[in-house]
């Protein structure tokens, strides 16, 4: 018997062990992968809370980010033709100038156990290259994150860039980071601005289903 | 082990304020708390926006030199505002910082050709920071090979192997101490440098995990710290560490220290 509370509760709290096992029984047994990566999903949901609330720490979300991949790894097979809840395609990276990329990965994780479909393209990005990737893939969601102050600017010279090339309408940008804040946020011109994965997944969860 | 007082740094937000304010009275307390808590070098860092930065550095070199007689550690991430500030210095003292990025070398190398000036090197370059022991000891070989052809001898670098967070890569701390081990074979006059705080990030109570780093760090030999020379729990690691080392010899420099209040119930 396939137990998604369990599966749930080992998510949320960080029990590996537990949670692939129950992953495994749901590949072998060709059990309900939606239902697994919802509960996976849920778990994530908790981690992010706990981190929220101060009781977890950046360890704990990387650690709980990399499980979700295994479990997404593991459940894919199954997935092919399941649709579960599809936000669409987001592009992360870290600015033009920053290569800290602690904050930008959990986001990567937590994002993607929401259901979009991240396209990482990694640090120091040129804006030249986010706009030539969110031309490319269609992607109505740009997540820029940087822990230097200068990362602010390149996230300003980002928007422009979106701005030159013609697309600033058709995508939804966002900051992330330590330097941020809504004085930068509208310096930059950005949509919205957080220092919380959890605040990130849901403001870019709503944009998804406003469409 | 020489301790560089980082207190002076625009980043740190009511310095930043300070400094947006210019509020003389307020950096002078900080270089004279530091000078008499025992800090070998005075770091002074502008942390503005580019735009302000020569104004708020040229200041504060002013202010810290004026207030102190101890040498300044000059940091800024652009050589460029390092080289035009150094004429201001009354002292020769430490440069923060070259690293493998751009033209850094090409820049601040020059500088403390035919002087006494010392420097800090970041192993890091163009590809960002590296995990492993070996990119950081190769980065940093490539600094002080560098640094040779402007006759900057070995012993006036001070290697940073730019330790990463323990709670995103754990294992950064062996590759640090493998880091500084493998430079200090390669050059043994090189010396070695580290922030404290880096190691901690993202993690609770963290000044547990930085006092250990510190204990850690020196036990492969690392020569300085930047750091709050006012730390009392920082500064009876410190000397702790070194009498436990063997490098106080009956433990006079710990008892004098704890005499003089520097750590211990006050």
């Amino acid at each position: 018997m396939l137990d998604f509370e369990k599966l749930k509760t080992a998510i949320s709290e960080m029990d590996d062990e537990t949670a692939m096992n129950i992953i495994n029984e749901v590949v072998e047994t060709q059990g309900d992968a939606g239902q697994a990566i919802a509960a996976c999903q849920e778990g994530m949901g908790i981690v992010g809370e706990m981190f929220e609330k101060g009781d977890y720490f950046v360890g704990d979300l990387i650690f709980a980010g990399e499980l979700m991949g295994q479990a997404t790894e593991a459940l894919r097979p199954l997935l092919a033709a399941d649709s579960s809840e599809d936000l669409g395609k987001i592009i992360l990276c870290t600015v033009a100038g920053d290569i800290h990329d602690i904050g930008k990965n959990i986001v990567k994780a937590m994002m993607g156990a929401a259901g979009f479909e991240v396209v990482d393209l990694g640090v120091d990005v040129a804006p030249e290259d986010i706009v030539a990737a969110a031309k490319e893939n269609g992607a109505k969601i740009i997540g820029l994150s940087g822990i230097l102050t200068l990362a602010i600017d390149s996230m300003k010279d980002t928007v422009q860039a979106l701005k030159d090339a013609g697309i600033r309408d058709n995508v939804h940008v966002i900051l992330g980071g330590n330097p941020v804040t809504d004085q930068a946020c509208k310096d930059a011109g950005a949509d919205a601005w957080t220092t919380n994965p959890q605040e990130g997944v849901a403001i870019c969860r709503e944009w998804a289903l406003v469409k | 082990m020489l301790v560089i007082g980082e207190k002076i740094n625009g980043a740190i937000p009511s310095v930043g304020e300070a400094i947006a304010k210019r509020d003389e009275a307020f950096i002078r307390n900080l270089a004279r708390r530091q000078t008499d808590a025992g800090a070998d070098y005075l770091d002074v860092c502008a942390g503005t926006n580019p735009d302000d930065e020569l104004d708020a550095l040229v200041w504060l070199i002013d202010i810290v030199q004026d207030e102190s007689d101890k040498p300044l550690c000059v940091d800024s991430p652009d050589a460029k505002m390092i080289e035009k500030v150094l004429p201001r210095v009354k002292q020769n003292g430490l440069i923060n910082s070259v690293s493998g990025e751009g033209d850094k070398c090409g820049i601040i190398y020059p500088l403390l050709k035919g002087t006494d000036w010392k420097v800090i090197a970041l192993t890091c370059d163009n590809n960002g920071i590296p995990e492993t022991a070996d990119k950081k000891v190769a980065i940093a070989k490539g600094l002080i090979e560098e640094a040779a052809h402007y006759d900057i001898a070995p012993d006036r670098i001070f290697i940073d192997p730019l330790v990463l967070s323990l709670s995103a890569v754990s294992d950064c701390m062996l590759s640090f101490m493998e880091a500084v081990r493998q430079i200090k074979e390669a050059y043994p006059t090189v010396k070695t440098v580290s922030g404290l705080s880096n190691i901690s990030y993202g993690m609770p109570y963290r000044k547990i995990v930085n006092m250990n780093f510190l204990a850690l760090a020196l036990s492969v030999g690392m020569d300085a710290a930047i750091m709050d020379p006012e730390n009392r729990d920082m500064c009876g690691t410190l000397y702790a560490v070194e009498a436990l080392l063997d490098r106080d010899k009956y433990c006079r420099k710990y008892n004098r220290a704890y005499r003089q209040g520097k750590f211990g119930s006050k």
